[in-house]
């Protein structure tokens, strides 16, 4: 049965229903499931039925298709509120109790009165599906419907009681009370030429007969639910729960150690137990300059200045480290740095990608997130408020706003706006929010379980479509302007409580300006009016209407006489809340069964086996940042250890099922969990404590033994050389040419640019013209900046918990020829010639400012030869400043800058 | 998995430590630039051997409709003006019949229209595929299934995984290079490296709706010190990078650093040279249409090709639209293909007379094709299910068409082959199995075909 086919069977019953004339015949035949019929209607996904989406239902059967006016009335007449849609509850009020509808309506959350699970089992059924059915499908159908199948056929299996119920590719296997609607029936008939089961051999009439006996009890099925999920997941299922990244993690005490005076805390001695136990030892303590520059670099992503190495170096103390450290972590460039790196993980950008409307408001998740950091926000709430912000109750105004735009993490992926099947289109950015979800708070890879069952960590594919309800019961607020061609899919904006007063990326308007504003409109409205009508004028009314949709834009938001209104991105609950069906394949057009939205089963614990109302969101939020989850914590950790370090104690630190690599200090992992949760889920005291412990502070010393025993510095022997980051390159570039612009600026020329495309927007050189710091910049999908996307900036549409880090001939023109690279180092040569009249220690704060170290004699010497060799002889003052210009280039192209020891 | 049973990330680590040891010992040598034997972008091994060496990629971004220029449809013809039965998504649209003749043509006799008279003389060297279809009839989807095989995700492109495979066969220019590409559709998704090592992706050269004369490669050439100041600045650079490199003993991000700037420095004395033209004498540059100003810009992305091929670049794509004529059909249609036309001949005749075009495959297609019915009184809608690309040189059978589509032109209907099936055929006309270039990542094998993909061996010669 196809898709068609199953809906005009639905819709017989639906409008027998509404129509009053239901008769106890048919619906002892169809036991109907409304929320089921009315999802299947909704082929936009946005929960509720259009008057379009009512006919379009009615045309799909043509014994129903009656005159558009007919279907009118009726649709009026189950829009009870006259909103012009009709809404579930609505939808289900239009039905007669009877016997199928099973559905309370205040409790959408219910299992679906799909027809299976209402029945009971009575001994005799039990006794002759385990008699009669039972050994014929293990045997006759087994091969290829059913896990042990070496390639299943046709999407069915038939060894689960789910399976069974939820057919395969050609649609259901079988309608529960009636044989004759059941493919399973026909296909052992061997009634339709296309479907002949079992292939080789008609089965014996007696069998037949059999099931059709047992189809007209109602197909009962004893097989426990659960099966079918376990079942694809080979035999070792109940092993994957034992994983070791779904136990929860356990404070360990620290293992003893042969040399008791290296260590200064628990994680050097589970660092140095294992360097002992491989024959290593811990290589030298860096000296102050390096071990600063690291420091500054890993903290607040810039360099130190040369007032600072030397307060650092002459400071005796023995807390002088943690007065650096203290200093650093209460600089506001601390959530500038690491707030940078969640937005990797968050995929952050400005733009939807593909047709790429702009996400203009996208800038405030950023600055959330920013600010975020910087107060260190406990990761727990940080976690809760980028999932349900818009349900947790809020102080005041400006909490409030600040919650609505924690929820942008879910809005800001990247989508095809230009999609023409608008169900598709939300199918579509649902999975983006799973992936992003899943990945970036679990390490999990639960998108994988959309078209089936995760191959490797036990999470089924009915995990993913309960999860999905979740989404699918949420509105996506991600903004972009209706009538701007080609969006097809336009979304509403939050506005944010004007009490709030958030700060606004646009200037208010001035009279004069609202008034030629005004005058724009009305001529193009005038314009608009003109065009003849006509598929010859499309393209001419599609320009005007863009051009009218971001002018009065424009106007919206503008306040006479106050602040503009100001908007986020980001989800609300929708009015009623629905399941997901199960789609075989993935794929829209073969829904199957629907399922109970909620949690993977991984995440589920006694306390929240189901969703008891809303979307689920709030529940999800309060999951995933629970301290009962075995994963959000140890993530977390993971991604902090891996940017201090270089490589996470899970190398794959968005991957934590299976298919990522075991981690290689366990114990420590867990500990530093453990620790992280109890401190208040503190980053900024969990970053502290590694800082502080003498294995951060190791030198990068190369040494050939260990290097042959450890060459990927798994143990931690030494500190691992790590290239700086694209935004560390360019805002250490800034700072050291003094030219950085250390305030934060207000919005992000995205977001003033307005709404529409973004091929409109001119972000070509904006990396050279502005001196705020990298993490401002528009961050446009498929049009990343130069000196972003030279350094392996994360691409923008992925979760990405670590960039790679690639070197090419790209980025060495770059440093040789590139505008900025010259401006700064033309800054950088200015502020030197004007530090003395003498040459060497002009060297030397050259030095200093780019290499946070001074030169050694012979490199003294090399300067003062390039210098010479440069100017080749001629002493004029442009001769020598062009020398001095060509040596701080050369500075920041050197190697070393770009590394940190 | 690359044929020596390791994955490739196992392979630079170790051939990056090796190269550790070995680059202390020889830093001259790569001083002198003949050093990246050992990295990334080294030339590789196919898997078997190789009918194509190299790539051109002739991108007609917008979708040239294939019932107008290689897919001849009498019957479209002779049903001119009826109401299609399969109106796609404008109901009750009215067939078109092709404005343009077709004839048979040279010794294969492959019907081919008037719109490319110049193109049609090669017949003999073209392999039609008539029967592509792809998923989407949306361009920033088709066109990224169309580049990277898939519309959803970020995937590498099919230069990334080509130059992944085959490595660069010069040392002074980039593996894989991009003319013109358009910044829609996915932009620079369509000639990156997505999870491939960035190295993979194409240097792009010069912007969409800028002429092709003006472009350059990114921060090529300094706009204040000439080439003698530069050499001693690079100099100054390189002896602090070595003497870094001394002093760690063994750090592969510095010797890529050094790498870097002599490969840098060497493209910036190549890499002009390839793109100067004015070595190529009046008769080559006609023959590419160089002298006429409706064809010099293209005529000049296909002479760069040639040059870029011939110095031995990997993978050269070059993009030419709007095709996207969902009225106007005629005008702009016409003026597309006396765009490229001659170009694309004169490329034909040129890499067969200099012996390159037995290893070089040339590609011609766009994302999709367009809807036999009208649009607009004259234009035509997108067409997934069916349409047609054609291949040349590089061990394709010359003169010979592959599948059918209806008898309208709607939907392949013989031998149809999608676009996964074209990449997993490309990569095996280059000795490379579809199924065994793999990468890791997301905890999986990753492939240019995802899970589909059957290579045609009926197009092979």
């Amino acid at each position: 049965m196809n898709y068609i086919n199953r809906l005009l069977l639905i819709l017989v019953v639906s409008i027998a229903s509404t129509s009053g004339r239901i008769s106890a015949q048919t619906s002892r035949t169809f036991v109907f499931d409304p929320e089921r019929i009315f999802i299947l209607g909704d082929a936009d996904l946005d929960g509720r039925l259009s008057l379009d989406e009512y006919q379009d239902f009615l045309r799909a059967f043509p014994r129903m298709n009656r005159p558009t006016v007919a279907a009118e009335s009726m649709f009026r007449g189950i829009d009870a509120n006259h909103d012009n849609y009709i809404s579930l509850s609505e939808y289900r009020k239009s039905f007669p109790p009877g016997p199928g509808a099973s559905v309370k309506p205040n409790d959408p959350r219910e299992k679906p009165a799909a027809v299976d699970s209402a029945v009971a089992i009575t001994p005799d059924q039990e006794k002759f599906f385990e008699e009669k059915i039972r050994p014929v499908l293990t045997t006759q159908c087994g091969k290829c419907h059913s896990s042990a199948a070496q390639k299943l056929r046709g999407g069915l299996r038939l060894d689960s009681r789910e399976g069974l119920r939820l057919g395969g590719e050609s649609g259901r296997a079988i309608t529960p009370g009636d044989p004759e609607q059941s493919l399973l029936i026909r296909a052992i008939r061997y009634q339709d030429d296309d479907l002949k089961m079992p292939p080789k051999k008609k089965l014996a009439d007696s069998i037949v007969a059999d099931f059709e006996t047992w189809i007209r009890m109602g197909a009962p099925d004893p097989r426990i639910e659960g099966s079918h999920t376990k079942s694809n997941l080979s035999s070792n299922s109940a092993k994957s729960h034992e994983f070791w990244s779904f136990q929860p993690p356990k404070k360990h005490d620290p293992p003893e150690v042969k040399r008791t005076d290296w260590p200064r805390d628990d994680i050097d001695r589970f660092l140095l137990a294992k360097i002992e136990a491989r024959g290593l030892a811990p290589v030298a303590d860096a000296n102050r300059e390096r071990l600063i520059r690291r420091a500054t670099f890993d903290l607040v992503g810039l360099p130190p200045t040369p007032e600072e190495i030397d307060a650092f170096v002459q400071d005796n103390s023995p807390a002088a480290f943690n007065k650096v450290v203290d200093r650093l972590l209460a600089s506001p460039h601390f959530g500038e740095r690491w707030g940078r790196y969640w937005l990797d993980a968050a995929r952050f950008a400005e733009s939807s990608g593909k047709t790429n409307f702009m996400y203009s408001h996208a800038w405030r998740y950023r600055d959330w997130v920013i600010a975020s950091f910087n107060a260190d926000k406990p990761y727990d709430r940080f976690v809760r408020e980028q999932i349900a912000g818009d349900l947790l109750p809020a102080e005041n105004n400006r909490q409030r706003a600040e919650r609505l735009i924690a929820t942008g993490f879910l809005a800001l992926g990247s989508k095809a706006h230009d999609a023409e099947n608008r169900g598709q289109f939300i199918l579509d950015v649902i999975d983006e929010q799973i992936e992003t979800t899943t990945r970036a708070f679990l390490g999990l890879t639960v998108a994988c379980a959309r078209c089936h069952d995760h191959k490797l960590d036990p999470i089924s594919q009915r995990d993913y479509y309960a999860l999905s309800g979740v989404f699918r019961s949420t509105r996506t607020c991600s903004g972009t302007l209706a009538g701007v061609f080609p969006n097809f899919n336009a979304s509403p904006l939050i506005e944010l409580p004007s009490g709030a007063n958030m700060p606004s990326a646009v200037p208010s308007l001035s009279a004069e300006q609202r008034s030629s504003l005004e005058k724009r409109i009305a001529e193009l409205t005038k314009e608009r009016g003109a065009i003849p009508p006509g598929e010859a004028n499309r393209d001419r009314l599609r320009r005007v209407n863009s051009m009218l949709a971001m002018l009065r834009y424009r106007l919206l938001i503008d306040r006479p006489g106050g602040t503009p209104r100001t908007f986020a991105m980001g989800v609300l609950e929708r009015d009623e809340c629905v399941n997901s069906p199960i789609y075989i394949r993935g794929e829209l057009d073969q829904p199957g069964e629907l399922v109970p939205r909620g949690l993977i089963r991984l995440l589920r614990d006694e306390s929240n086996e189901s969703i008891m109302s809303g979307s689920g969101r709030r529940e999800l939020a309060d999951r995933l940042a629970s301290s009962t989850n075995p994963l959000t914590a140890r993530v977390m950790v993971n991604r902090v250890w891996l940017h201090l370090f270089g490589r996470g104690l899970v190398a794959t630190p968005d991957n934590f099922g299976a298919a990522g690599s075991p981690p290689s200090h366990p114990e420590l992992l867990d500990t530093l969990s453990v620790d992280f949760m109890n401190d208040g889920w503190s980053i900024k005291r969990l970053i502290r404590r590694i800082v502080l412990s003498k294995a951060y502070g190791l030198d990068s010393t190369f040494n050939p033994r260990y290097f042959e025993i450890d060459p990927d510095n798994i143990l931690i022997w030494r500190m691992s050389k790590r290239r700086l980051d694209a935004e560390a390159i360019r805002d250490a570039a800034l700072k050291i040419g003094g030219r950085l612009t250390a305030e934060p600026p207000v919005g992000s020329s995205a977001a003033r640019t307005g709404e529409g495309l973004a091929m409109f927007l001119r972000i070509a050189g904006q990396d050279v013209s502005d001196t705020h710091r990298s993490v401002y910049l528009p961050i446009i999908r498929d049009q990343i900046l130069e000196s972003l996307a030279l350094f392996d900036f994360a691409d923008p549409s992925l979760v990405t918990g670590e960039r790679s880090t690639t070197t090419g001939p790209a980025q060495a023109l770059y440093f040789l020829n590139s505008p900025f690279v010259i401006q700064q180092a033309e800054s950088l040569a200015g502020r030197v010639i004007a530090f003395s009249d003498d040459d060497s220690r002009r060297v030397d704060c050259a030095y200093r400012l780019t290499l946070a170290r001074s030169p050694s004699p012979a490199e003294q010497d090399r300067a003062f030869r390039f210098l010479r060799d440069f100017t080749a002889g001629i002493v004029s003052d442009d001769s020598k400043r062009e020398a001095w210009n060509a040596f701080c280039q050369a500075l920041f192209a050197c190697a070393e800058f770009r590394y940190l020891d | 998995m690359l044929s020596t049973g390791m994955t490739r990330r196992d392979l630079l680590k170790r051939v990056s430590s090796g190269f550790a040891y070995l680059a202390f010992a020889s830093l001259s040598t790569i001083a002198q630039g003949v050093a990246s034997k050992n990295s990334s972008l080294a030339a590789k091994a196919p898997h078997f051997p190789p009918r194509a060496r190299r790539v051109i990629f002739l991108c007609m971004n917008g979708a040239p409709s294939h019932v107008d220029t290689f897919d001849y449809k009498p019957e479209l013809s002779s049903a001119d003006g009826k109401t299609s039965s399969k109106p796609g998504r404008i109901p009750g649209a009215k067939l078109m019949g092709s404005p343009w003749k077709f004839s048979r043509r040279g010794e294969s006799g492959l019907w081919i229209s008037e719109l490319f008279p110049n193109i049609a003389a090669h017949a003999d060297e073209l392999c039609v595929i008539q029967s592509m279809h792809t998923d989407l009839p949306a361009h920033p989807e088709a066109y990224l299934m169309l580049h990277t095989g898939n519309s959803q995700f970020i995937r590498p492109s099919l230069g990334a995984w080509t130059l992944y495979g085959l490595g660069s066969e010069c040392d002074d220019l980039p593996g894989f290079i991009s003319i013109k590409p358009t910044t829609r559709n996915g932009g620079s998704q369509n000639y990156g490296a997505a999870f491939l090592p960035a190295a993979y992706q194409a240097a792009r050269i010069g912007d969409e709706g800028q002429p092709v004369a003006n472009a350059r490669i990114g921060n090529i050439k300094n706009p204040k010190l000439d080439f003698k100041e530069q050499r001693i600045q690079l100099d100054y650079i390189q002896s602090m990078n070595r003497e870094l490199l001394e002093r760690e003993s063994v750090h592969p991000g510095v010797e890529g650093v050094i790498e870097s700037y002599e490969l840098a420095f060497r493209m910036r004395r190549s890499l002009p040279g390839v793109m100067d033209l004015a070595s190529e004498s009046a008769a080559t540059k006609a023959l590419y249409g160089l002298d006429d100003s409706t064809t010099a810009d293209f005529g000049r992305q296909c002479l760069l090709a040639r040059r870029f091929i011939e110095a031995g670049v990997r993978f050269v794509e070059l993009t030419h639209g709007d095709w996207d004529q969902h009225r106007k059909l005629k005008a702009g249609h016409s003026r597309n293909a006396r765009a490229v036309d001659r170009p694309v001949a004169g490329l034909l005749t040129d890499l067969r007379n200099r012996g390159l075009l037995d290893d070089t495959l040339v590609f011609w297609g766009g994302e999709f094709g367009r809807t036999p019915h009208g649009q607009n009184s004259d234009g035509r809608d997108h067409n997934n299910k069916g349409y047609s690309v054609w291949l040349a040189g590089g061990g394709v059978k010359a003169g010979s068409s592959h599948g059918k589509t209806d008898e309208l032109g709607y939907e392949a209907v013989e031998d149809a082959m999608h676009v996964h099936d074209l990449h997993a055929t490309i990569l095996y006309l280059l000795g490379l199995d579809h199924e065994r270039l793999t990468y890791r990542y997301a905890g999986r094998e990753m492939r240019l075909t995802d899970i589909k993909g059957i290579v045609h061996k009926g197009i092979l010669a």
